[in-house]
């Protein structure tokens, strides 16, 4: 069963995991939803698969009320990461969902109507959420092609999606990396693989190297802390990309 | 959860049953226009001795026009058919996972998705079964309507088997067209009936 978890608190804003979930079934790959709730407002990063909507939804409840999340965020157009959207909107038809304009006709296909959709332009845009602002950071091509993270500047926070995510093995599920060398054996195989293209891993790492992050957060595997992040980022940057063997 | 909605699988199997026994009949509507022409043919050069064929052949003509246009009226219906069963079992499969929601969650997300599945049962799937009877009334209603226009069909067939003994010595010729009328539109009225008996099922 899943829980959500807070892993920041500042006043009325709120960064909640819905972390892994060892009881999933085993061919659903495992993933981490986050929960940015400010005031009376909150937006849903990468909600998930239809499959996960009642684990996700029953462990937010118990910290937040889910009828005031009033926006989401779909880093890409995985079916690990958006089609519960169309049972949120089934529980609140008012939801927006930000996504990349690359895909803002083709998940519609997962539901929601003209409305639904906020498209995002390639640079990035602003999304705001209570009194807070955050940032939508371009990382095209890491792995999809139309692809964002998304920077909370006040909590230091950084949702990467499938970047920084590592398949654990059963047992390891602790929330948080502990011992770096052991994790990013884990993360080695699929960044090789899931992501295609060096010069789009060099910009990324360029543009979050300049920002102020406290907390990397993958949408799967653990979360990278403090000089993890740093770590993370320069282990990422010498690592050859795009192979089809790791 | 309405029964309709567990039964929406079959009920798209059931459309698609419909659908092949429609194509069926269109392809002998289609026979019987040819076999009316080439009657028609027949009579005129048969003159005098087939003037009550020939008039019986372009009613014949007249009714597989009727029948091809009454059959692409049934195909639309049943794409509307499989259209609305669609979203019906997207809707059955949603509720299937708020279940799983409501028998997972405690406290307040277990007050909150009671609530919304009492709201959402009574609005969305009932006026979307409601839909769907209506829709399968309206099938039903136009399968008796066609079958009707077959009976009407079969007369002409058999009145055109009487007109074909006073053709002279055309007569052979004239029995064997009406002959085959006879047989094909007995092969529609019974693709028909079995339409019939699967919207009954
Ligand atoms: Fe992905
Ligand atoms: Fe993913």
């Amino acid at each position: 069963m899943k829980t959500a978890r807070v892993i920041y608190a500042q006043g009325d804003h709120r960064w909640l995991v819905v972390a892994r979930d060892p009881s999933r079934p085993s061919y659903l790959i495992d993933t981490n939803e986050y929960l940015v709730a400010v005031g009376d407002d909150a937006i849903l990063l990468d909600p998930g698969g239809t499959e996960i909507f009642p684990a996700v939804f029953s462990a937010l409840s118990t910290e937040f009320d889910p009828r005031k999340i009033s926006q989401i965020f779909a880093s890409h157009q995985d079916p690990d990461v958006v089609p519960s959207l169309s049972l949120w909107l089934e529980f609140n038809p008012q939801i927006k969902c930000h996504i990349s304009w690359l895909w803002a006709s083709f998940v519609p296909h997962f539901g929601g109507s003209e409305e639904t959709y906020v498209a995002i332009p390639d640079g990035g845009a602003d999304i705001r959420v209570g009194g807070q602002r955050l940032q939508a950071i371009p990382a095209h091509y890491l792995h999809s092609p139309g692809n964002f993270h998304l920077y909370d500047p006040q909590a230091k926070i950084l949702f990467s999606g499938d970047v920084g995510a590592a398949l654990l093995p059963s047992g390891e599920d602790a929330l948080f990396v502990e011992d770096f060398d052991r994790h990013i054996r884990h993360a080695e195989g699929f960044h090789r693989r899931w992501m295609g293209s060096e010069k789009a891993k060099r910009d990324w790492c360029n543009r979050v190297s300049q920002l102020d992050i406290d907390m990397l957060c993958p949408q799967h595997g653990a979360i990278y802390q403090g000089t993890q992040v740093k770590r993370f980022i320069d282990w990422f940057a010498q690592l050859e990309v795009g192979v089809l063997r790791g | 959860m309405p029964a309709l909605i567990e039964d929406a699988g079959r009920e798209l199997r059931r459309i698609v049953r419909i659908n092949e026994e429609i194509k069926t009949v269109v392809a002998r509507a289609f026979k019987t226009n040819l076999m009316a022409m080439n009657a028609i043919f027949l009579a005129k050069r048969a003159g005098q001795s087939a003037l009550g064929f020939g008039v019986l052949s372009n009613e014949l003509r007249q009714f597989a026009m009727d029948l091809q246009k009454q059959m692409a009226q049934l195909r639309e219906m049943t794409h509307g058919s499989v259209a609305k069963l669609t979203a019906l079992l997207r809707q059955a499969r949603l509720s299937r996972v708020f279940e799983r929601t409501r028998n997972e969650s405690t406290g307040t997300g277990r007050m909150l998705i009671d609530e919304f599945m009492k709201n959402r049962q009574n609005t969305a799937d009932a006026r979307q079964s409601e839909q769907i009877a209506a829709h399968n009334r309206r099938l039903t209603q136009m399968i008796a309507d066609t079958a009707q226009l077959a009976e009407l069909g079969g007369v002409l067939a058999r009145s055109a088997k009487i007109e074909a003994a006073y053709g002279g010595p055309f007569s052979a010729a004239l029995t064997q067209v009406s002959s085959d009328f006879e047989r094909t539109i007995g092969e529609i009225q019974h693709s028909l009936s079995g339409l019939g008996r699967q919207q009954v099922d």
